[in-house]
């Protein structure tokens, strides 16, 4: 028997968090194969997944209905459907309103509201949390003529059946309400999941979010697995008795014709000088801009790039957008806040008229196409770095310009990775936290969860509680938590955004944001401005203001000397702690072999370590032909000038684009569709669905298959991570500048760095050992001189004519208002001694005995363990009114030994301005044979090395097969070891744990670069383990 | 009192931990106040503490420094009782046992005046060790003549086990050597002090009285104070427990009933005159018997409420004994009380009521748990579940409260749930008529899956049951009827 279809109206998805069990394309699909005729996703109290559900819809041609539960502050709930446009308006005002007033991850509106937004809404009233099912006579013949006023006829009673024992009457209840209220009845399944195998996690993500145990849970978990999808013959058997509440599905689902497709977007106008248009406005600002970045006459070339680029903005009408840019880059620059666009904007001389970003597209040649044409039909995407400790400055000025109604922060949806699983779900079956908490620490941040580690923490492997935490464990993976805050994406609307979508409030005080996430913003086409915090940015600012004050010169990033001799050879020789970009182990590694002689180098430097190049085979290629030891060829004439510049060798993003597009005829639209799917390289097999299209077209051409394959594996290689050229070129300004300083000014470079952290690759107390290791002073923290930032003192001893005086920041646990308090007591007079700090600063015992134990209170007491002695018994003691002699005497103490005081430095602020952990020891390690850094480095090449370093980074990148990278380090620098897969991990243990580790291998010299390649790890024998700052470690 | 031991069960509450899960013995182990990555470790084992875990830490921190560290909860009351136990087996050696209050696991003893008995202290220290050791505990002994000398000296002796001080000097004199952070120092203290350095008792008295109490408190004072001798306790024995007992030996075996309730009669005055003169009333009684040839045997017995009354109890005893079938004579009879403070609610259980008399069925409860068991007397308690019996357990009735009746306009169906659910027999579908249903309740698949399809039916002959289909074992079962 053919059964009539049907269109399920209650559908949640793991975007009602915690509750739902599927995703929105997995429902969709469901519903494809099913026969069902439309899907209604209906998650609770938001629209998080309706852009994922509308690509499904596309992609499968199921057809799909927008609506949402919502939430009533009386605890019931409705489902609304969107029947329009107005309608999905409508929704998300009236979610938004909900969202607004409750506290994160609530919601609540009342019925007036409700009543309110119901134009272009279907109302279906029903359920188990419904008034129409649970409330009494009264509140429902209150509740139900509001509503029949406000619906009209797009009001129904929702019949829901689970089968369950409790709902025939609940039924029956509903039907006499429905009657005399004269509501029509449809038909539904609160659908949960899209398949009943789904069950158990929808259990689990129950308990999860009642933080109950599926033992414990009770009824909170639903009583049976009938809440899946079903097909259409299940659902009319289900409601054979009522087929009339069946058909008036499909009735509803046919009124809905609401599509995210309809939505239509207008970026927000600028507020415009009197009678000029935005076309007009940007031009005049453009060319003002023009002439100040090429000094008066703007050079034809540039000229006509320019008026090329206004007319496609001009035409695409997005002159709004770059006006927006423009505006908030005045506003930073009004408050003196360091700011830069990276990213694809740097392919734009109108971005770089603007000020927005500060790489000439035109001189270096970048593609425009790149950032903005008429073929790929998407909206500009410019990325504004700001200084990190001043961005909040910048969110906040464009909340108050825009208004809370049109401008809110894209969200971040938080998904369960292998730790996060394990917790939550082990939690849930009932295991002991201090067991799920011992097998989270030892899995990976993705990736697997392997059965091994369980049993290795005593779950037993045979057990069922083994089974399901392993089973539901990896089911959870990549669920949607809950809703995190993007880090600097922003929404601006000409219409209030919340008529696009909900906006709610973040954890954050003062922000809010919107229910979708970056994706989904440029899936339908939305504009987004990205604000982002870049530390690199604060400590050029600082390190400007530092050299300003002390040094008497003013300098910017603009006006530092360009490709500088002196700062190119420090560079050269990887002297780049602290430097951004080309700082980590593999960017120090490939500098002496790529020796950067100009500003496009260092371009070419920021893109070549990165797992793109490296994957694709491209580095060794490219140092050869630049080191003149192979020729530069060519594949194919055709591909001289889209290579020229890189020697042959594709190192860019936009390279492999435009060789796709001239070894291969990719069109533009094709070329635009393989950026994207580069760009999703997580979502495997995107990439390869270019393969053979690329390659016949590349043979076709003359292109030898071999070379036709390669450059695939590049493709491919660049889809994990590829650096766009204008990207690339941004950050090498800024690491330009940053070498410069270090170069020209280390103090001051250290002191910025240090005041700006946290950020870079480095500890404090590497960046600390590096200062020192050229020749800056680095005098400890002191209560008598110390500021709550790192200063500069005068130092006519130095070379660099100022030290570096540790800040009152560094005190570990000391809160910034201590600080104050301090630094306002010292200027009313210098302290006298420890009572008399205490006396006027008012700390607590704690404060007092941190500072002491940070050896702050040397210039009163220079014996550390009877300042600490003295400060606690300070901050007890109840102080006369008067002041008295204190008559208690100070037992004597063992004084610190050289080591005693590294350690207590580190411990109190996690570095030492004395000297390195290991200083101590070095007569220790020396009578073991063991070498320093500097004898290490310099060795011959192949020789056999025992050594013994602090560890400061683990490195095992995706790109090295198992490979694990690690620097050591001692008073003198850095020892680099490479470990091979097969001894990490015989020594994994040991490596992973250690702060102080010794190391027998081979040396490798290569052009002046150093490695120690691993074969045994052991612990050194050494009297007293030095302390360290903690180890950076990356993937 | 010249002299003094001290026995240390180094992190007792471990010891406990350890007895329960053998298998970490090889491994840093710790007890936790709660179970969770923010727990606090309260006791570590010696493997731990060689890892740098210590008392203290955060089981998240400690998990850092030892990876395959293993933790878990002891309750209080668990500690509370080992304490009690094994004071019990202290006092076989010396009847002066002081269990240290707030640090379980030490324990000081009166150990002056046993030589004669044990031939020499070494070997009295000795059989104590081994006895502990029987219990599955493993402990230091110290034996010396100070409070804190003993104690100390015990607390850093963890390997070697036995330790005899001749004079008191070198008592002293070890003393001062042992490390602080061996003693019960509040973990913020200790670690104050190992910064400034102070790292043995001998350092630590060495600093000004005033000085650390003005720094870290009044525990370590008091500490500084008991190792400087400015402070000097002796010993305060725990009293054993208070023991309401009799014991009553026949000279020839007897099955008679009442006979037996005479010689209870006889032990229980005595047992009451003692509870009232300590103000308290029997809470639950245990009869022992001892048989000619067939071993013993005891019978639990409570009364409705703590009670003095001798006719109610022995009306209980009474109807316990005319209960079992005494097939064998008796030649040991043994009467011993728990006891509990007499409330006046209690008393109040004795007053006369003119309707509902809630004492009087509280009492007739009681005759039914005396004449069928302790457990005897249950009712059901509503559970959260989905199962229908999973809804409700039984759970003991130990007082019937007042019964407050709610108006019900109109009175559900009353079904009754079968015990377990019954198999039907195959063929017994002919015999139903109208069904209801089905309802399906699914789950438990974390432990036990369950997957049932109800219905209502109505037999020809007009009964309404309450069956299901298990869908797992494929076939009918009756879960109860309606009524």
């Amino acid at each position: 028997m053919i059964q009539a279809p049907y269109a399920s109206l209650w559908c949640k998805s793991h975007f009602s968090f915690l509750e739902g069990a599927s995703r929105p394309k997995e429902l969709l699909a469901a519903a494809k194969t099913l026969g069902v005729a439309a899907v209604a996703l209906t998650d609770r109290d938001g629209v998080y997944g309706v852009v994922e559900a509308h690509r499904a819809a596309k992609e499968t041609g199921a057809r799909l209905i927008v609506g949402s539960e919502v939430t009533i502050d009386d605890g019931s709930t409705i489902v609304l459907l969107a029947e329009s446009r107005a309608g999905y308006a409508n929704l998300c005002r009236l979610v938004t309103l909900g969202r607004r007033r409750s506290e994160k991850g609530e919601s609540a509106v009342h019925w007036n509201e409700v009543a309110a937004h119901a134009d272009g809404l279907i109302a279906l009233w029903g359920g188990d949390r419904s008034v129409l099912v649970t409330g009494n006579d009264a509140t429902c013949d209150a509740i139900a003529p509001a509503l029949r006023e406000a619906f009209g006829d797009r009001l129904y009673a929702l019949v829901a059946r689970h089968r369950r024992a409790e709902e025939p009457r609940q039924e029956a209840r509903l039907r006499t309400r429905a009657g005399r209220h004269g509501l029509p009845l449809v038909a539904a399944i609160e659908v949960l999941y899209h398949d009943a195998a789904r069950r158990d996690l929808q259990d689990v993500l129950t308990c999860i979010r009642h933080g109950v145990t599926l033992a414990t849970a009770g009824r909170l978990t639903k009583p049976n697995a009938e809440h899946a999808l079903a097909s259409p013959a299940a659902f009319a058997a289900l409601f054979a008795d009522d087929p009339a509440a069946v058909r008036r599905t499909l009735e509803i689902a046919e009124r809905c014709r609401f599509s995210l497709a309809d939505l239509r977007y207008r970026y927000p106008a600028e507020r415009l000088p009197d009678g000029t248009t935005t076309s007009e406005w940007l031009r005049q600002l453009t060319f003002d801009g023009a002439r100040w970045r090429y000094g008066g006459d703007v050079p034809e070339g540039a000229a006509a790039q320019l008026e090329k680029e206004l007319a496609l903005i001009d035409e695409l009408d997005y002159g709004g957008y770059f006006l927006t840019m423009w505006e908030i880059v005045r506003f930073c620059n009004q408050h003196e806040i360091y700011c830069q666009g990276r990213g694809s904007a740097a392919n734009s001389a109108v971005c770089y008229c603007l000020g927005i970003t500060a790489v000439d597209p035109v001189s270096m040649g970048l593609l425009f196409e790149r950032f903005l044409s008429r073929e790929r039909a998407e909206p500009p995407d410019i990325d504004l770095d700001i200084e990190h400790d001043r961005r909040e400055e910048v969110i906040q000025h464009v909340y108050q310009r825009y208004g809370r109604t049109h401008a809110a922060m894209v969200a971040n949806v938080i998904r369960y990775r292998p730790r996060s699983a394990v917790r939550d779900v082990g939690k849930a079956l009932g295991l002991p936290e201090t067991a799920l908490d011992r097998v989270s620490k030892l899995l990976s941040h993705c990736g697997e969860i392997p059965a091994a580690t369980l049993a290795e923490v005593g779950l037993a492997s045979d057990g069922d509680a083994h089974r399901h935490l392993l089973r539901l464990a990896t089911e959870i993976q990549d669920v949607p938590r809950h809703l995190s805050i993007h880090p600097g994406g922003f929404l601006l609307g000409h219409e209030p955004v919340s008529d696009i979508v909900p906006i709610e409030n973040a954890t954050m005080p003062d922000r809010t944001v919107i229910q979708w996430n970056k994706d989904d913003l440029e899936e339908l086409g939305l504009f987004k401005i990205d604000l982002l915090g870049l530390g690199a940015l604060t400590q050029l600012h600082l390190g400007f203001d530092l050299m300003e004050r002390h040094h008497r010169q003013r300098f910017s990033m603009a006006t530092i000397p360009r490709d500088e001799p002196a700062t190119f050879e420090a560079i050269r020789r990887a002297d780049t702690v602290g430097v951004f970009q080309i700082e980590s182990r593999a960017q120090m590694a490939m500098l002496p072999r790529l020796k950067p002689r100009t500003y496009y180098d260092l371009v070419i430097e920021v893109s070549i370590v990165r797992p793109g190049p490296i994957t694709g085979d491209m580095v060794h290629p490219y140092l050869r032909r630049r080191a003149g030891e192979e020729p530069v060829i060519y594949p194919h004439a055709l591909l001289e000038p889209v290579l020229a510049k890189t020697l042959g060798v594709p190192l860019f993003q936009e390279q492999v684009i435009r060789l796709a597009m001239v070894a291969a005829d990719y069109t533009p639209g094709e070329a635009d569709q393989l950026r994207r799917d580069m760009a999703a390289w997580r979502q495997a097999g995107r990439i390869e669905m270019h393969r053979e299209r690329l390659l016949t077209r590349m043979i076709a051409k003359g292109i030898e298959p071999a070379f036709a394959e390669r450059v695939f594996q590049q493709i491919k290689g660049f889809g994990e991570y590829g650096f766009p050229e204008s990207h690339a070129a941004s950050f090498a300004l800024i690491a330009y500048a940053a070498a410069w300083m270090k170069r020209h000014y280390p103090a001051a470079f250290a002191c910025s760095l240090l005041n700006a952290y946290p950020m870079g690759f480095y500890s404090p107390a590497t960046i600390v050992d590096d200062a020192k290791r050229h020749g800056v002073l680095v005098w400890p923290i002191d209560v008598a001189t110390s500021a709550w930032p790192c200063t500069l003192e005068p130092a006519p001893e130095s070379p660099h004519a100022f030290a570096i005086r540790m800040g009152l920041r560094y005190v570990s646990g000391l809160p910034s208002r201590d600080g104050a308090r301090v630094v306002a007591a010292r200027e009313q007079a210098a302290f006298r001694s420890i009572d008399d700090f205490a006396e006027r600063t008012r700390l607590d015992e704690g404060a007092l005995a941190r500072l002491a134990e940070a050896g702050a209170f040397a210039s009163l007491d220079p014996d550390r363990r009877a300042a600490l002695w003295t400060a606690r018994g300070l901050a007890r003691f109840e102080r006369p009114p008067l002041p008295l002699a204190l008559t208690e005497e100070t037992p004597a103490f063992a004084p610190l030994d050289e080591f005693e005081t590294i350690t207590w430095d580190y411990e109190a602020s996690g570095l030492s301005s004395r000297a390195h952990p290991l200083a101590p020891l070095r007569e220790d390690l020396a009578a073991q044979g063991l070498p320093d850094s500097a004898a290490v480095s310099a060795m011959e090449d192949g020789a056999r090395v025992r050594y013994a370093g602090i560890v400061i980074c683990r490195q095992r990148p995706g790109t090295a097969s198992g490979v694990v990278f690690m620097t050591l380090e001692d008073e003198h620098g850095f020892v680099n070891l490479v470990v091979w897969s097969r001894v990490f991990e015989q020594y994994a243990a040991l490596i992973q744990t250690a702060t102080f580790i010794g190391v027998t291998g081979r040396l490798q010299v290569e052009e002046g670069v150093v490695h120690l390649v691993a074969d045994t790890f052991w612990p050194p024998r050494v009297r007293r383990t030095p302390s360290s700052g903690a180890s950076r470690d990356f993937r | 009192m010249d002299r003094m031991a001290c026995v240390d069960v180094p992190a007792f509450p471990l010891q406990i931990l350890l007895r329960r899960h053998p298998e970490w013995r090889r491994l840093p182990a710790a007890v936790v106040d709660r179970d969770r990555p923010q727990g606090i470790l309260l006791w570590v084992n010696e493997k731990a503490r060689t890892l740098r875990v210590l008392p203290g830490q955060r089981f998240a921190t400690a998990l850092s420094l030892a990876r395959d560290l293993r933790a878990a909860e002891v309750p209080s009351n668990e500690i509370e009782r080992a304490v009690a136990a094994t004071a019990d087996r202290l006092r076989r050696f010396t009847p002066g046992v002081e269990p240290a209050d707030g640090e379980p696991g030490v324990f000081w003893l009166d150990a002056s005046g046993l030589e004669p008995l044990f031939r020499s202290l070494r070997r009295w220290a000795s059989l104590l060790r081994a006895d502990l050791a029987d219990a599955g505990f493993a402990a230091t002994l110290v034996v010396g003549f100070d409070r804190f000398g003993t104690y100390a000296v015990a607390k850093s002796s963890a390997r070697s086990g036995l330790v005899l001080f001749d004079d008191a000097a070198s008592e002293r004199e070890a003393a001062r050597r042992i490390p602080l952070d061996r003693l019960a120092l509040p973990p913020s203290v200790r670690d104050a002090l190992w910064k400034l350095g102070v790292r043995t008792v001998g350092a630590f008295v060495d600093l000004p009285p005033r000085g650390i109490e003005s720094r870290f408190g009044e525990v370590a004072h008091r500490l500084h104070r008991l190792a400087s001798g400015a402070l000097a306790l002796g010993l305060s024995p725990a009293p054993p427990a208070e023991v309401f007992a009799g014991r009553c030996l026949l000279d020839y075996g007897e099955a008679d009933a009442m006979r037996l309730l005479v010689v209870v009669e006889d032990l229980l005055r005595p047992i009451l005159a003692a509870l009232a003169r300590a103000g308290r009333a029997v809470l639950e009684l245990r009869l022992g018997l001892v048989f000619e040839r067939e071993g013993e045997r005891t019978e639990s017995l409570r009364p409705a409420a703590p009670t003095l009354d001798a006719a109610q109890l022995l009306d209980l005893v009474r109807i316990r004994l005319e209960s079992i079938d005494l097939l064998h004579p008796a030649v040991e009879v043994s009467l011993d009380a728990d006891a509990a403070t007499a409330t006046r609610e209690q008393l109040d259980l004795f007053r006369e009521r003119p309707r509902r008399d809630v004492a009087a069925a509280n009492r007739a409860l009681a005759r039914l748990r005396a004449d069928f068991g302790a457990d005897a007397v249950s009712r059901a308690a509503l559970r959260d579940g989905h199962l229908p019996e999973g809804r409700f357990s039984w759970e003991a009735l130990d007082r019937l409260a007042q019964a407050v009746p709610r108006d019900v306009a109109m009175p559900p169906l009353i079904r009754r749930i079968y015990a377990e659910p019954v198999p039907l027999p195959t063929g017994s579908r002919r015999d139903v008529g109208d069904a209801l249903g089905s309802y399906v309740v699914s789950g438990g698949w974390w432990r036990r899956t369950v997957d049932r399809a109800y219905h209502f039916a109505e037999t020809n002959s007009g009964d309404v049951l309450w069956l299901f289909y298990d869908r797992i074992r494929r076939r009918w079962y009756l879960q109860g009827r309606l009524e």
